[in-house]
């Protein structure tokens, strides 16, 4: 059970959740703390899904609990999901309304909205080209996209973010900028949880990584300061922690 | 922003949309403007029967006065009958553009003359006329197809439904706007050329409010059922498919069997065939005795029974007693066609309660008096009428009596029901 912690914004604990008698997150604890990326990192049928679903509370669990900034979303799923924001892998806006009006329209979705201004200013951050805000999004990039989703992530101020493979597709220029984008989140205090199967790709964003496999963690590193991960000890360790 | 609004613009910005309503509302306005030129026809015809009326009366009665012979006047003059249409008939045109709205009868049998309507115009009788019931029944229910079907599947397809399942109050905030305002786009597309039509013809508050509730109604259950399969199904297609097959059973195929099965539970003569029993009856007359036909008249009209008898080849004593003992021959038939037809009515009210495609069918003719019963109602009308036509002859003919150029303004005159505006 991980530890808890006043500055952990999304916390598991021993989830478990199975279609009949297949089990599909078997013990899942894991825990993001402010100002930290989490890269949960593991191969297809290792359960990724079916953690993202309940942590935006779109199934429940049969057991263990989930609490994202003091909600759990199986007891207040709407309150859960006002403090979270998600980025899914391809990230699908309205192609007939322009990314000023999707990131609105969104918005007004979650119950917010912000000034002009303030649109301008998150995709500013984002680094959305300026000629492409008042565009209809049907051209766009998919590095574009995820820019103006994250755009819509910033602008609703939800202390947690999750991101369903968010390299996936991006050349390595888009990469480098969603990384560095995602480290001037953190560094403004949002918990980020990076669900990929991409070793490469969550290595270069995250502090911590957990392997997930068969449904729960079997192996979690950090990687603190100015040292990185070392690729190649990570892949054996994956290796060697996964059951035979 | 509130929900709503913020629904309202993202919908506006969605051509397709737009251009569905938009199709909707110039298909409410050419069924509305085709009711209203047609209900304006049947104004006009009868407009332009009046003067013709009173002009024919007059060269009838100019030539009989000079005879004076009532049974010239009582077979030549004819006497005009309508049934304008109602304040609302241009809204759902029903019966009303293949049964006669103007008969003229004389007091000859009557049954003959009744139902000369029912051959009239076939061919508009078959596919029925294009009105705004057409519209609202069957093309209606298209476009909240279109536009619910792919509710949810269109936004799995695009990769969008899981950000949206994720929304904090996702149904309130997102789904029951966006279905709202596609449902108040759909009703408002269906209620601005009604209101206009009903504008038009002066159709009463309360008719409007309830054709107005009819269209909500009908809408609302089309809407509930595309959102039922929308939610239950997982691709667009498939769930266009689907309420496009519930849409051709619902709104084609069961009313059509059930039309079949209630006209075969209900057997019913035609109304030309009655009126072809009644003319060989009448026909009949010239070939047997006179007292095979006077006999019977005196039973059932003792009144005439102390008249003088009927000595000449030709009298028209016996002529128009042949006429009605014509009548009274097929009365028994007459009768049965009507509680048919009537039978028929309240199978298809009890069909309507199951099948909501009849049911605002029937509704909305009932409601403009262009049903069967409404056209049975005009029909009482015309005997009642008929039977005043024999009771101011009657006294000429078989008293002998001459019958003046005043005695024309003392013949009943028919009185429609008040329906104009």
């Amino acid at each position: 059970m991980a530890e808890p912690s006043a500055d952990v914004l999304l916390q598991v604990n021993d989830l478990r959740v199975s279609y009949g008698d297949r089990v599909v997150l078997d013990g899942l604890s894991l825990s993001v703390r402010k100002a930290e990326i989490y890269g949960l990192l593991g191969g297809n049928g290792a359960g990724k899904s079916t953690a993202l679903q309940a942590l935006l509370g779109l199934l429940k669990p049969q057991s263990g609990s989930i609490d994202i900034a003091g909600v759990d979303p199986r007891d207040r799923p709407d309150l859960a999901r006002e403090r979270i924001a998600y980025i899914p892998e391809n990230v699908a806006l309205y192609d007939h309304l322009s990314a000023k009006e999707n990131v609105s329209y969104f918005l007004s979705l979650s119950g917010g909205s912000r000034t002009t201004a303030e649109l301008e200013a998150a995709f500013g951050a984002v680094g959305l080209a300026r000629d492409a805000w008042g565009q209809r999004v049907a051209g766009f990039s998919k590095g574009m996209r995820q820019k103006t989703a994250i755009a819509i992530a910033i602008l609703r101020r939800a202390p947690v973010l999750l991101m369903d493979e968010p390299t996936s597709g991006l050349d390595p220029g888009a990469a480098a900028d969603f990384n560095a984008l995602c480290g001037r989140l953190r560094g403004e205090g949002a918990a980020i949880l990076v669900v990929s199967h991409d070793l490469l790709g969550v290595v270069d964003l995250a502090d911590r990584i957990g392997f997930l496999d068969q449904g729960r963690i079997v192996a979690e590193v950090s990687a603190k300061g100015p040292e990185r991960f070392d690729l190649r000890a990570l892949h054996d360790r994956f290796a060697r922690a996964r059951p035979a | 922003m509130s929900a709503m609004t913020r629904e309202l613009f993202f919908f506006l910005r969605l051509r397709s949309g737009i251009a569905a309503l938009a199709l909707l509302l110039l298909l409410g306005l050419g069924g509305v403007a085709s009711g209203l030129l047609e209900t304006q026809r049947q104004h006009d015809a009868i407009a332009r029967m009046q003067p013709l009326q009173a002009s024919d009366v007059s060269a009838i009665s100019a030539w009989v006065s000079r005879s004076g012979d009532p049974g010239n006047a009582a077979y030549y003059t004819f006497h005009a009958t309508w049934n304008p249409p109602s304040d609302l008939a241009f809204a759902a045109l029903g019966l009303g553009d293949v049964a006669p709205s103007i008969l003229r009868v004389r007091a000859l049998g009557l049954e003959a003359q009744l139902y000369e309507g029912d051959i009239v115009n076939p061919e508009v009788a078959m596919p029925g006329r294009f009105d705004f019931a057409f519209v609202l029944i069957y093309v209606a229910p298209l476009f909240v197809i279109l536009l619910l079907h792919d509710l949810f599947s269109a936004e799995r397809e695009a990769g969008r439904l899981g950000v949206l399942r994720s929304t904090p109050q996702a149904t309130a905030r997102l789904w029951a706007p966006r279905i709202a305002v596609r449902l108040a786009g759909l009703l408002v597309a269906l209620a601005l050329p009604f209101l206009l039509g009903a504008f038009i013809a002066g159709t009463p508050g309360w008719k409007t409010v309830a054709v107005l509730g009819l269209i909500a109604a009908y809408l609302a259950f089309w809407a509930l059922l595309s959102l039922a399969v929308a939610r239950l199904g997982t691709t667009s297609i498939g769930n266009g498919m689907t309420l496009a097959a519930l849409w051709l059973v619902l709104a084609l195929v069961a009313p059509s069997l059930a039309h079949v099965a209630i006209n075969t539970a209900v057997p019913l003569r035609q109304g030309a065939e009655l009126s072809l029993l009644q003319r060989n009856a009448v026909h009949r007359a010239w070939d047997i005795p006179k007292t095979a036909t006077m006999d019977p008249f005196f039973q059932s009209h003792p009144e005439w029974a102390g008249t003088a008898p009927v000595t000449a080849p030709f009298h028209w004593k016996w002529y128009f007693a042949f006429h009605q003992v014509g009548d009274e021959s097929v009365a028994t038939l007459a009768q049965q066609y009507r509680d048919g037809i009537l039978e028929r009515s309240r199978l298809a009210e009890r069909l309507g309660l199951i099948l909501p495609t009849v049911g605002v069918q029937l509704a909305l003719h009932r409601l403009a008096e262009t049903d069967p019963r409404a056209q049975l109602a005009y029909q009482d009308r015309i005997r009642a009428f008929h039977k005043r036509l024999r009771t101011f002859y009657y006294p000429y003919i078989f008293n002998e009596l001459p019958f003046g150029m005043e005695d024309f303004d003392k013949a009943p005159r028919y009185a429609p029901e008040t329906k104009q505006p």
